[in-house]
Order: structure tokens, then sequence, then C-alpha cells
């Protein structure tokens, strides 16, 4: 067998003599290995900011559809909360409250008086919820564990005592960003500390901003405000037991606190405000009857493992006669699977042609070649030195044309990028860039690259060694 | 070198072709070739001259028969076995020289050296080759740049690069002019003379065949006597 060294050198002279048949080969290669990386890079991005805004592992339990024939659903309780906690498949169990009466925020942004119906559109979480977001880094973690959480739960200290202020008068409490004073018992409370999700965010944007003229707001300039003494900017009056269209709960009881919005989360209602689960069940109870505080809306269920899904749809509806809530997430996971699977294969799809390419390529090379293989058979090549001498030139191409086509769709995506941040700022959820290049992917595009290569390599490979060296040798 | 001839055919037979258009080539050849002989092929053209020097120096199988070349059974060794056989221990040269036009003189000269690592100093031993062949001063021109002449010398000290122990030569001199030739079977001549090298000369000429130690004709895949007739009509057609 001929020293690898001397092959290396061998394969590198062959592959510089025949530079127009390299970069025939190699093209095609570089080009269906760009769309390759482009492709997955590109998928894997949306796949991953998807997840962050419906991760696949949470579901949500509801309570059945009401029918006309059947209106005794099951309600959401404690007892079912424990019930799915014992499960050894659920990792968290945490439930949701909507608000159950009408209600409306009202305030001030940038010289615009907003207006915004609550009731139905307010829900209540555990506060760890928001706080335990994966997707926050350190500082905005610190940040919402500081304000996301129920200022009013028993044992927390209330304020000291007020003089409620004229109407639009600057708060008589002590830290009069975080505390205002409450005119039903002229008592500083903390603001009700609220999130948004991203999607109202872009609601606003896309609808409220360009319809009103107001200015548009990114997400991190949201964040920014709102950290950066933005807590007055941001805070609201709520008027609780009267909706924005005059309607009232049935015992007329009704009254104003204040709320501020803190940040912005994927954890949050999707239309709508979450406040810590407290101040809901609490409220409902006030404003609607003690039952109304204890029945939760939804439970979110975190599994340890998306696979034990069915599993544990099976048995919400056949025990509890309960059904998972049809997860965005899901969904998204499937359109990105099916999406990424067609990428794919049209990648795939040039890549072969490119290893048909590389076979035509070196059977017209070997054919070429032939007197030259025939005498280095004559001076000691062996059938698998000669074999390995043209898979080594394919794969030279493969190596090259992955490498390239790494690197083109690098580029490529660098481009996009800057098209999509100069041409699409404004679309819904855009991250600051399309793609992530995970190691999988530039290791698969240059195995797939290699791979192909040789294969296209091998038949010209096995002909070249099959030739008969006294034939080859007297043949121009 | 293990003990008998360095060449032993018995019963050679090759055929080209299938049905009616089926040639036989060779048609039971035996000889010996022992070790420092000079021994001139020679016949008409087609009479299956070249076909046997492939086939004893494992570039072409018979259809039947027995081969050992240097105590190689070529039949029964392996591919690897005979390819280390044409590496080690024989030499060849084509009348076509066959040289590699992108390669310089000394690179055609070591291009046995890239199929062994048993090969030491390869630069140097090809320099040595070369300075055999009175071609010193070529060593990075390139084939394109030499004549006939230095081109078969070339191929010559490619041939004598792994200090084989059989030359095979394949009409050596039918390319080039009388002069030229003439230098060329000179230094075939004392390469036997000298060194004891076994040669095996393809050929139709007569002067190569007249300074051979033993002179082998061949005509329709026969052996036949080699009278002067015989060799006169031997010499009479072109290669083949």
């Amino acid at each position: 067998m001929m020293p690898l060294p001397n092959l290396v050198r061998m394969v590198a002279s062959n592959t510089m003599r025949s530079r127009r048949h390299f970069a025939l080969s190699v093209f095609g290669i570089v080009i269906g290995i760009a769309t390759f990386v482009l492709f997955l890079a590109s998928t894997e991005q949306v796949a991953a900011v998807l997840e962050k805004i419906f991760p696949v592992e949470e579901v949500e339990v509801i309570p059945p559809k009401v029918t006309l024939v059947q209106n005794d659903t099951k309600r959401l309780d404690d007892s079912t909360v424990s019930q799915i906690k014992e499960r050894s498949e659920v990792s968290r169990v945490l439930p949701r409250m909507s608000l159950a009466f009408p209600a409306f925020g009202s305030g001030s942004f940038n010289g615009s008086q907003l207006s915004l119906e609550v009731g139905g559109a307010a829900d209540g979480i555990d506060p760890t919820y928001v706080v335990d977001d994966p997707s926050l880094d350190p500082e905005q973690h610190k940040y919402m564990a500081d304000l996301f959480r129920d200022w009013e739960a028993p044992g927390v200290a209330k304020g000291g005592s007020c003089v409620p202020p004229p109407p639009d008068g600057a708060s008589t409490c002590p830290h009069p960003d975080r505390y205002y004073c409450d005119r039903s018992d002229n008592t500083c409370h903390h603001r009700v500390p609220v999130v948004i999700s991203p999607t109202m965010l872009e609601l606003y944007n896309t609808e409220y901003a360009k319809s009103h003229g107001t200015p548009m707001i990114g997400e991190d300039f949201a964040k920014f405000m709102i950290k950066q003494g933005g807590l007055s900017a941001m805070r609201f009056s709520l008027l609780l037991g009267q909706s924005v269209f005059g309607q009232t709960v049935a015992s007329g009881r009704h009254r104003e606190v204040e709320g501020v919005v803190i940040g912005i989360s994927a954890k949050a209602k999707r239309i709508g405000m979450t406040i810590p689960l407290g101040y809901i069940e609490r409220w409902n109870t006030e404003f609607v009857n003690p039952d109304a505080g204890k029945a939760y809306s939804s439970i979110v269920v975190t599994l340890n493992d998306q696979r034990r899904i069915p599993a544990f749809a099976q048995w919400l509806q056949d025990k509890e006669d309960l059904r998972l809530d049809d997860s965005l997430g899901q969904k998204f996971a499937t359109v990105i699977f099916i999406i990424r699977l067609v990428l794919v294969i049209i990648s795939l799809v040039i890549i072969v042609i490119s290893a048909i390419n590389i076979a035509h390529n070196f059977f017209m090379q070997v054919t070429e070649r032939r007197r030259e293989l025939g005498l280095l058979r004559a001076v000691g090549a062996s059938q698998t030195d000669v074999s390995a001498l043209v898979i080594c030139e394919a794969a030279l191409i493969g190596i090259i044309g992955g490498i390239l086509g790494c690197l083109l769709g690098f580029l490529m995506s660098l481009g996009l990028d800057y098209l999509s941040n100069h041409y699409a700022s404004g679309f819904p959820y855009k991250p600051s860039t399309w793609f992530h290049f995970r190691w999988w992917i530039i290791g698969g595009g240059l195995l797939c690259a290699a791979g192909f290569a040789v294969i296209g390599g091998y038949l010209p490979a096995r002909k070249a060694a099959r030739m008969e060296p006294a034939q080859a040798l007297t043949q121009n | 070198m293990p003990a008998g001839p360095v060449v032993r055919l018995r019963d050679i037979t090759k055929s080209y072709g299938v049905g009616a258009a089926k040639t036989e080539v060779l048609r039971g050849v035996s000889f010996d070739i022992d070790a420092g002989e000079f021994v001139a092929l020679v016949g008409q053209s087609g009479s299956g001259k070249s076909t046997l020097l492939n086939i004893i120096g494992g570039l072409d199988n018979p259809d039947a028969g027995e081969v050992e070349v240097l105590g190689v059974d070529t039949r029964k060794a392996g591919d690897a076995k005979r390819a280390e056989l044409r590496n080690k221990s024989i030499g060849f040269v084509f009348q076509a020289f066959n040289l590699l036009d992108h390669k310089s003189v000394l690179e055609n000269v070591i291009l046995p050296a890239s199929f062994s690592s048993s090969h030491k100093d390869a630069v140097g031993r090809g320099r040595e080759a070369l300075r055999r062949v009175n071609l010193s001063d070529y060593a990075h021109r390139h084939p394109g740049e030499l004549s006939g002449g230095q081109k078969q010398r070339v191929a010559i000290a490619r041939a004598l690069f792994s200090e084989p122990k059989l030359l095979l030569c394949d009409e050596p001199t039918g390319s080039l002019d009388s002069e030229t030739g003439k230098e060329v079977i000179d230094f075939f001549r004392e390469l036997n003379a000298k060194e004891g090298l076994t040669l095996l000369i393809v050929t139709h000429e007569r002067r190569v065949s007249s300074v051979a130690k033993r002179v082998i004709a061949m005509r329709d895949g026969l052996l036949v006597e080699t009278t002067d007739e015989a060799l006169a009509a031997a010499h009479a057609g072109p290669a083949g």
C-alpha cells in the first residue's frame, strides 16, 4: 500500500494539474453545502426563537369545551393541581387564573391617553413562572425577582398611611416610583407589577402605533425604558369592577388601584397582561365570590420529556376529563420540522447532483488519464493504490467544497441578516440574527460534502483500478 | 535472488475477444530466462511478443499456463504482490517512453518511490540514475523540453531507479533515429555485461537482436526455431 504522505503529495499534484475539472466539481458542492448549512442554521434559529416563545415541553391543561347538552364542566382547582403533581412525567405545575369580572386600565403614554379593557384579558400566575424564565439574562432575572411579586400577600409589610394626592398629582408615598396612595384606605401600596407579552408589543407596534402615530418600540428599548426609571412612565390606573364600556359587577362594587408595567415576558398572557396570582385570587373573591377565587382558568404543566406528552394527554382525558390546549409550541415544532425536512431535501438534491457531476468529471479524467494510470501500475501501483488515488482526489474536492460551502453559507447569512435588519426591522419576533450555525451543522456539512464526493468518485475509482495496465499503456 | 531461472514460462496461452472474433495471441509458449541473460524476443506484428512481455511483467494475465518471475508465481500472487514485484524487481522501458509531462525529469525517474516506503533517499538515487544515462543536467526540465533520445534515457533511468533484477523493454529503439537507437542498445549491452542485469527486449530490429546473447523468435503465438531464415522472417515485419 502506498505510504500516506506520498498519496497526499500525489493527490495535491494531480488536483493542481486538473484545475478546470477541480473547479467544475467543487462548484456544485460549494452551492449544495452553502444551502445545506444556511437552511439548517436558519431553521435552527427560527425553531429556537419559537421554542422560547412557545416551549414545547410546556403544556396547558384546560377544562373541556362547554357544549349545549353538557354544561357540568370539570373545574380546575387545587385538587386538580395536586393530582397532576403526582404524575411521574410532570416536573412543575403552575395554575393560572383569569380576572373574572370587568375592569379596565388607563394611563398616558407619550402624550396619548390609552385605555384598555382588562376583564378577561388579565390573568395571574405564580411569580416564579415569570421570574425563572430561562431566556432572561442574570440582570433581567434579578430585576424581575425584585419587582414581580405579590406585594399584598399575607406577611408582606404594608406602606404607611398617606394623604391621597389630587388627580394627576405625584404620589405622596415614599419611593413614589413604586408606591402610590390608595384612596380606599389612605395607605401606601406597591403598584401591582404587570408583565406583558412580546405579542402585545408586536400588536402595539404593528397596529396601534401606526394608527395613532405613536413611536414604535423595540423589545430592547422597552426593556431599557422600563428598567431605567421608566416605572413612573409605565404606570397606569386599574379600575376594578367596571369595564371601559361602563359595565359593572352585580354588587356595583368598584375601586381603583395602580399598576406598573415592569417588563416584557414570553410567559405573560399572549393578549392581555399577567400579574402575580395572589392579586387575581383576592380580587375574584372580592368582586365575584369565594369560589371564583379558587377556580383556575388553566394549569401550566412542564413535563420532563416532550415525548411523554401523548401519555399525559391520554391520562388527562381518561381520568380527569380534561384536555390540553392546542399547543402552539407543538404546532410550530411540527411546521419547523417539515420546513427543515423540505429544505434539507432540496440541499441534498443539489449535493447529489454535485456528486453525479463529480462522478462524470472523474469518469472523463480516468479515461483521459488511462495511459498515466497504466504507467503507475507498471512502476508499482496496486489496484488499491490507484483506487485510493482517485477516491482521495474526489474527497479533496468534497473537503475543499465543504469548507468553501460553509464559508459561503456564513457570508450569505450575514448578507441576509443585513437585508433583514435594513428592510424588515419591524418583522414580528425578529431576532438579531436569523441563523444559528451550530457545530453539528458545520460538521454535518463537511461530512456530507466529503461523503458525497467520495460516493461520486467511487465508480470512477473502481474503473481506474480495474483497468488492464497493458491495454492502458498502449492507448492514446 | 532465488535459485533457478529469472523467468519461467510453461504452456502460456492468451486470446482476445469471444466467439468468432476470438483471436489466439499466445498458443502454448514455454521458455526460461536465466539470470544475467540478454534475450531478444523477435517476431512480426501480431506474433504475440508484447503480450508475452506484459504477462512476464505482471501487466497482463495469461488464460492458462505457468508464469514464474524471480520466484514469484504471478498467476497465483495477488495484485499487491505483483505490484510489489514490479516496483522493486522489474524495470520497464516502452517504445513510447511513457513519461508524465507535468512532472520534471527527476520526478519521473523517482516515480516508483511513490508506491513503496522502502525507497530511501529517492531524490539522491534518482539523480544517480540520471547520471548513469548522462542526463544529470536535465533533472528539473520537463519531458516536453527533451529530444526523443533524451526521453528514452529518462525512461531507462526510471526503469533502473529501483535497481531491478529484470529489465523488460518493449521496442525501446522503435521511436528513435538509428544513431540514438545505437546508443541505447550499447547502454543495454553495457548494463548486461558489467552489472549482469537480466534483459528481455522485444524488438523487430536486427541490430538490436544481433547484440543479444539469445534470440527467441515468435510467429503466430508460437516460438519458432531461431534459424537465420526464421530470424530474417521475424525481422521483416513491423513490431507487434
